[in-house]
This record gives C-alpha cells, structure tokens and sequence, in this order.
C-alpha cells in the first residue's frame, strides 16, 4: 500500500467519524448539563431517515439537515421534559425513545427505500488541499467533515474556556451552587439537552446524506452506532477533544479491520469486522478501571518503578462523569 | 378398575404406535394444494431492497400472476439477531405464516438453511421451498432426505463471468474489487466465477495476464450489520481509493454502485457491477456497467403448480440461462442486463463472450488452481457440479481471504 492510499484512506476514516463525532459532541454536551440522554440510536436512526426524505422531497440538502438537526431537538425535548418537568427516569425515558426511534425510522422510512437521492459533494479548499499530507487529509473533505473538525474546538471552547461554559459546567457538577449564584439550572438543562440533541441529530443525515447515502430500512447499517457514540463521550470523559479521539480511533479501527483482512489471512475475517467493538469495550474499561478499590490495592503491591508508570497511565485515562449526571434538580 | 386402567394404557399405547407409524415416513402428509392456496415466503431483507430479496418477492408476485388462485404472504428482515423479531426463531415465523393459511413455504436464504431444515422436518405436511440450499440434493454433502423440501438456485456462476468479463473490458487500472459477503461455498464460487470471466475477457482483449489485479474483501454477512460486519460503504470506499476502478457487488445491498457514483461525480472514472435484482443499475445508471440477477419466478411457479397438482417429488434444482435469450422473464433462471455505462466496444465484445458461453465455452476447466498453489483441475478436467458448488478456496491468482476460521 503505498502513501498516497494510506492518505486518503485516512481521510475517508475522518469523514466517516464524522457522524459519530457529532453524535458524541452532542451527547456530550447534554451530559454535562446533567442529563442522560440515551435516545442516541434511536434518534441517529430518526433524523437519518427525517433528513433524507425531506432531502428527496424538496431537493435541499440543507433542509435535509435541518430536518435531522429538529428531529433530534424534539427527541431531545421529550426526554427534557420527562426527566426535568415530570422528574421521570432519563434512563428509562432515553432506552424507550432509542428503540422507538429505531422502529418508527424503519416504518417511516418505507416509501424511501433505495431510491435514489441527493447526497453531499466534497468540497476541496483551494490552495490548502495542495499542502503535502495536509491537504490529502484535512482539506479534500465535504463541508459536513469541515463541520465536524470545527465543532470540536468550538465546543471545547465554550465549555471550558467562557463564562457560560462554566454555568453549563456548574450545573452539571454542582446545580445547587449554580443555582446560588444565579443560574436557572432547569432552563439550562432543557436548553443544553435541546441543543445536544440537536448536534446528535446532525448524525443522522449525516450518514443519510454523505456518508452512507440513501435509506435501506434494516439494511442500512446505522443501527447500533447510537450506543457506540453513547461509549465513547464515556471514554471521551466528557471532554470534546478526547470524545473526538475516541471517535476518529473507533473509525480507524475499523478501517484496518478491512485493510489488515488480506495482509492477516490466519486471522478469521469475522475477528477482524467485529473487533473495533469489543476494543472499544475494553478501552471505556481501562478508561474506568482506575476508580476501582481493587485496582488501587493490585497498585499497592506492584514495585515502585512499575506502579509509579502504570499509576500515571492510569491516571492519564482515568475519567469521571458531571458528579450531578442523571439527577434530578430542585431549588427547594 | 384395574382392568379397566389396563386398557385405557393398552388402547393409548396402541393408538400412539399406530400414529408413530403414521408419521414416520409411511405415506406422505402432502396434500395437493388445490385450486386456491396460500404461499409464504420468509425474507433476509426487507421486501424492496433492490437486491436479493426484492427479486425474490417479484417471483411471488410472478407466482400469484402465473397461477391465479395463488396468494403470497411474507416475513421480511429475518436473519439472525434481526430486531424485528426479537427472541424468535426463523422456523417459529414460518409456523405464524403457516398459522395464517400458508400451504407452502419459500425460505429465501442461506442464513435459514438449518432452520428451513428444522421446520421441514417438523411440518412434513408442509411443502418448503429452500432458495440457494443443497439439503436434498442426494449428491451433495449435506444431504438429508426430506420429501416435503426441495432446494432451488440459479447458475449464478454464468453471471458472474459476465460480470468479471464486463469488469475486464472496462477497466483501465486492471485493478478489479470484488465486494464479498460471507464466506461460504456459495460466494466462494461466486467470487472464482467472476474472477475466471474477468481473466478470460482480460486476456481476450490482449492484455497481459499478470497485470489483472483481482481482490476480494468479506464484510462478513449479506448486508451490513453493525458490530457483526465490516462496512461495506468502507471497502467500496477503500478500493476506489486505492486505484480499483470497477467493483462487482456479492452482497446484497447498493453500496458499491451507491460510491462508484460519488467518486465519478467527484471526476474519478470509476464503475460498479450490482448484483441480485435486476433493476439495480436505477440506482445509479450513470456508472453502472450492468448487473447479473436472479430469476426466480419461473422455477417457483413451476414447482408450486406440481404441489398444486400432487405431482411434487423433492428435488435438487440448479437452474441455468436459457441461452436463447438470457433475459427471458419466463424460462431464464438468470440473466445479465447491461448498464447505460457500459462503453459500444465494450458491449460488442462482451455479447460475442455471451455468445460463446452459449455456444459451449466453459471456463471451470482444467488448469485450475486454488488459492495455496494446490491444482484443483488438471489441464483439460472440466469440472463437476460438485467441484464447482464446494469450492474449498479461492483460486490462485485472487487476493483475498478464503476461509472464514
């Protein structure tokens, strides 16, 4: 495989992460509000199908995103209100509404079987796709890769580097204190999930629209990257440039797994399509193993240089949720 | 009281044995379906797939028209782990099919192979139709004598060698992908028989033999499966990237037809071969070369009319062209139909190779060698049916993975 193919078989790998990013930057931001929404793959698998059908219908692009982008805000909304007003359980709100959008995305999406519809061209940067590895990689992408290399940052940005971002941070770790100090933690909490959901549903048509075009119902194959996205803002420990790793890394494994299939033929193919999953298992397990009491006695019994480097390992990966995530608010 | 208990045993007993008997392969339980009956038909996919299922659910409709007092009713998306029927097992479907009138039943994959087996075995009074299967063919090596059962598959092989030959005359890189699904028997064969077409055609048009780059990557089902499969929009992606110009489709999905059109719309002069359904090529005409199909109407009217009729006898079928004109709706088991992307030169030439293969040419013979060196046909050995369906590896000159463990 020479370099060339390696550069953009790279750059596929980062669009292809794109619509888990968005997925994880969304979700992201919904949880560090404090609430959990767990509706990603049914939503993901809604907005895939809302922004496609609105797509073929008017002819737009943009509205098909839109129309992705306001599926995820109403799912979002729904569980906002179940679990903020009607103080109902966002786990079980979330786990009803992922397998209620996948169904009804499936009984929607009939008439729009197959047919073919519009999709996302690329969109190369002048002058900057022409910089050697650069321009392969980074600048030859569509503008919905463009997006998601942007919303990183952005996101980061807000959440840890403004005034706002702390409020968000506040209510999420501490909504009492935020509240103190002035904060509506409730608002906040439905307009944070109500943007997350947004930025999830963004996902959705973009597979529908880019990256993997068209609807084929059962078929289409986005059925079970809600819950990977749901793995990896844990393993992004809330953070949008870790949950970012963590997405271009599930995205890269999968990749080797079909470009490793000839160059490992004793290795079952079958290992190889599935192991991106379970890897991703077991990294949210060493990303959580160092909170445990067991893991902090195997520690004590290593020998100094070895435990000084697996401690810092440890706690290099070591993440831990909003410490209000998932529990309900009451200024009383 | 005891006497009377003794012969309540004695009667039970007797009348158990006698029904034993019965079912136990003394007469037959097949009943003539009559003027009027209800077929079933359990489907990997959803029924408009464009693909291998909506072929199928065609020959339903082939079915109802050709024999009017036929009614199809129908299961999609069954395979396993499907959520669409959690918890339950793809004989238990048949029997909620069988529960709603269902006479006959047509399992139309090979993922259903030992559950159409099972549900054979246990409703022997039940005609079941097992697409692509090879349980009651008597010399193959899976045999199991149901006479309620009979297997029914296209000679796909023809097609594929179309389609590899239609590859080689388009390409530019001589750079051929061939996106495979599972490995089986089936797709192995399947995948050797467009790589002979693409070899034969390749060489035809004077090119060097060597430079024919052939490579096949398994996404590891018929469609794409989160979690179990690799992407098939990624291998499709990932050969056009690395200089493959024409992919042929062995799964039963869109996606490589799907990205040939994104990378030609984008200026790179790429092709796709679809597979399964004959309108396939609607998707995306502009870069489709043509697409082999199945044809599975006729052999299905044919077959329910004898269970109709009581002339049913459970049989191995492998059905081939009719060669007088391959896409024939009413005789031919496959057909090829060519795409609007396919070049003038390219279609003479790829008519005169049709022709041949009606004429005689047969591409399974002798010097073949599988994939490890190991010589499969000596020089001039055409080989066996047997040979052909159980191909143990890819052949030599393939890249790719043979095995699945």
């Amino acid at each position: 495989m020479d370099t060339n193919t390696i550069l953009v078989g790279l750059a596929g790998v980062l669009a292809l992460a794109a619509p888990i990013l968005f997925a994880v930057i969304g979700e992201t931001i919904t949880e560090r509000a404090g609430i959990i929404n767990l509706s990603l793959n049914g939503t993901i698998l809604l907005s895939a199908i809302g922004g496609f059908a609105v797509a073929c219908e008017t002819g737009s692009l943009l509205l098909g995103f839109l129309m992705g982008m306001l599926v995820g805000a109403l799912v979002a909304l729904i569980v906002a209100f179940s679990s903020i007003t009607l103080r109902q359980s966002q786990v079980a709100v979330g786990f009803v509404l992922a397998l209620l959008g996948r169904d009804l995305s499936y009984f929607l999406g009939t008439p729009y079987m197959n047919i073919s519809g519009p999709r996302l061209a690329a969109l190369p940067i002048p002058f900057l796709k022409d910089i050697p590895v650069l321009g392969p990689l980074f600048f030859r992408q569509d503008v919905l890769t463009y997006l998601s290399f942007a919303i990183i940052f952005l996101v980061w940005l807000w959440i840890f580097r403004t005034r706002p971002g702390l409020m968000l941070r506040g209510i999420g770790e501490r909504p009492a204190a935020a509240f103190v100090r002035g904060a509506n933690v409730n608002l906040m909490r439905y307009v944070y999930t109500i943007i997350g959901g947004a930025v999830i549903g963004l996902a959705g048509p973009a597979y529908s629209l880019n990256v993997k075009a068209g609807w084929m119902g059962y078929q289409s194959g986005l059925d079970g990257f809600g819950w990977i996205a749901l793995s990896i803002t844990i393993f992004g420990g809330w953070n949008p440039l870790r949950a970012a790793f963590g997405a271009y890394l599930f995205s890269l494994l999968q990749w080797l797994g079909l470009v490793l299939q000839p160059v490992l033929p004793g290795i079952p193919s079958q290992v190889l399509q599935v192991a991106p999953f379970p890897l991703m298992i077991l990294t949210l397990l060493l990303v959580n193993i160092s909170n445990a009491e067991w893991v902090e006695r195997m520690l004590a019994a290593m020998p100094e240089g070895l435990r000084h480097v697996t401690t810092r390992l440890l706690r290099a990966m070591r993440a831990s949720p909003p410490a209000s995530l998932g529990v309900p608010f009451e200024s009383e | 009281m005891r006497k009377i208990l003794a012969k309540i045993a004695f009667l039970s007993i007797a009348a158990i044995l006698v029904l034993s008997a019965c079912g136990g392969g003394g007469g037959s339980q097949l009943a003539p379906l009559g003027d009027e009956f209800t077929f079933g038909m359990i489907l990997v996919g959803p029924h408009n797939d464009h693909g291998w299922t909506q072929a199928h659910y065609d020959a339903g409709l082939y079915v109802e028209q050709q024999i009017p007092g036929a009614k199809m009713i129908y299961l999609e998306n069954v395979y396993s782990g499907s959520p669409a029927y959690p918890g339950t097992t793809t004989s238990q479907l048949a029997e909620q099919l069988v529960a709603q009138g269902a006479k006959l039943i047509i399992f139309n994959s090979d993922d259903m192979k030992d559950e159409a087996t099972k549900f054979a075995q246990d409703h022997p009074d039940i005609y079941v139709i097992m697409a692509s299967g090879d349980q009651v063919w008597a010399d193959g090596n899976a045999y199991i004598a149901m006479e309620n059962m009979t297997n029914i598959m296209g000679r796909m092989e023809y097609g594929k060698m179309i389609a590899g030959c239609t590859a080689a005359l388009t390409s530019q890189t001589g750079k051929i992908g061939y996106l495979g699904p599972l490995i089986n028997d089936e797709t192995r064969r399947l995948a050797s028989s467009a790589y002979l077409g693409a070899k034969y055609c390749w060489a035809q048009a004077g090119n060097d033999p060597a430079a024919l780059e052939f490579k096949v990557t398994w996404i590891g089902f018929w469609f794409n499966i989160p979690g179990v499969t690799s992407d098939p929009t990624q291998v499709a992606d990932d050969f056009f990237n690395s200089g493959y110009d024409v992919v042929i489709s062995g799964i039963d999905t869109t996606e490589a037809i799907t990205e040939a059109k994104k990378y030609s719309d984008a200026g790179t002069p790429v092709w796709a071969i679809p597979y399964d359904y004959q309108g396939a090529c609607d998707t995306a005409p502009g870069v489709c070369l043509g697409v082999p199909y199945f044809n599975w109407g006729p052999a299905y009217a044919a077959t329910i009319k004898t269970a109709q009729t009581g002339d049913w006898t459970s049989e191995f079928q492998w059905n081939g062209p009719d060669w007088a004109n391959i896409n024939n709706p009413d005789t031919s088991a496959v057909g090829f139909v060519k795409g609007a992307a396919l070049g003038a030169d390219a279609s003479t030439q790829l008519d005169q190779f049709i022709a041949d293969l009606a004429g005689g040419l047969n591409l399974w013979v002798g010097p073949i060698n599988l994939q490890d060196g190991v010589v499969y046909l000596a020089d001039g050995v055409i080989a066996t049916d047997q040979q052909i369906w159980y191909l143990p590896q890819l052949l030599e000159g393939m890249e790719g993975q043979s095995v699945s463990e």
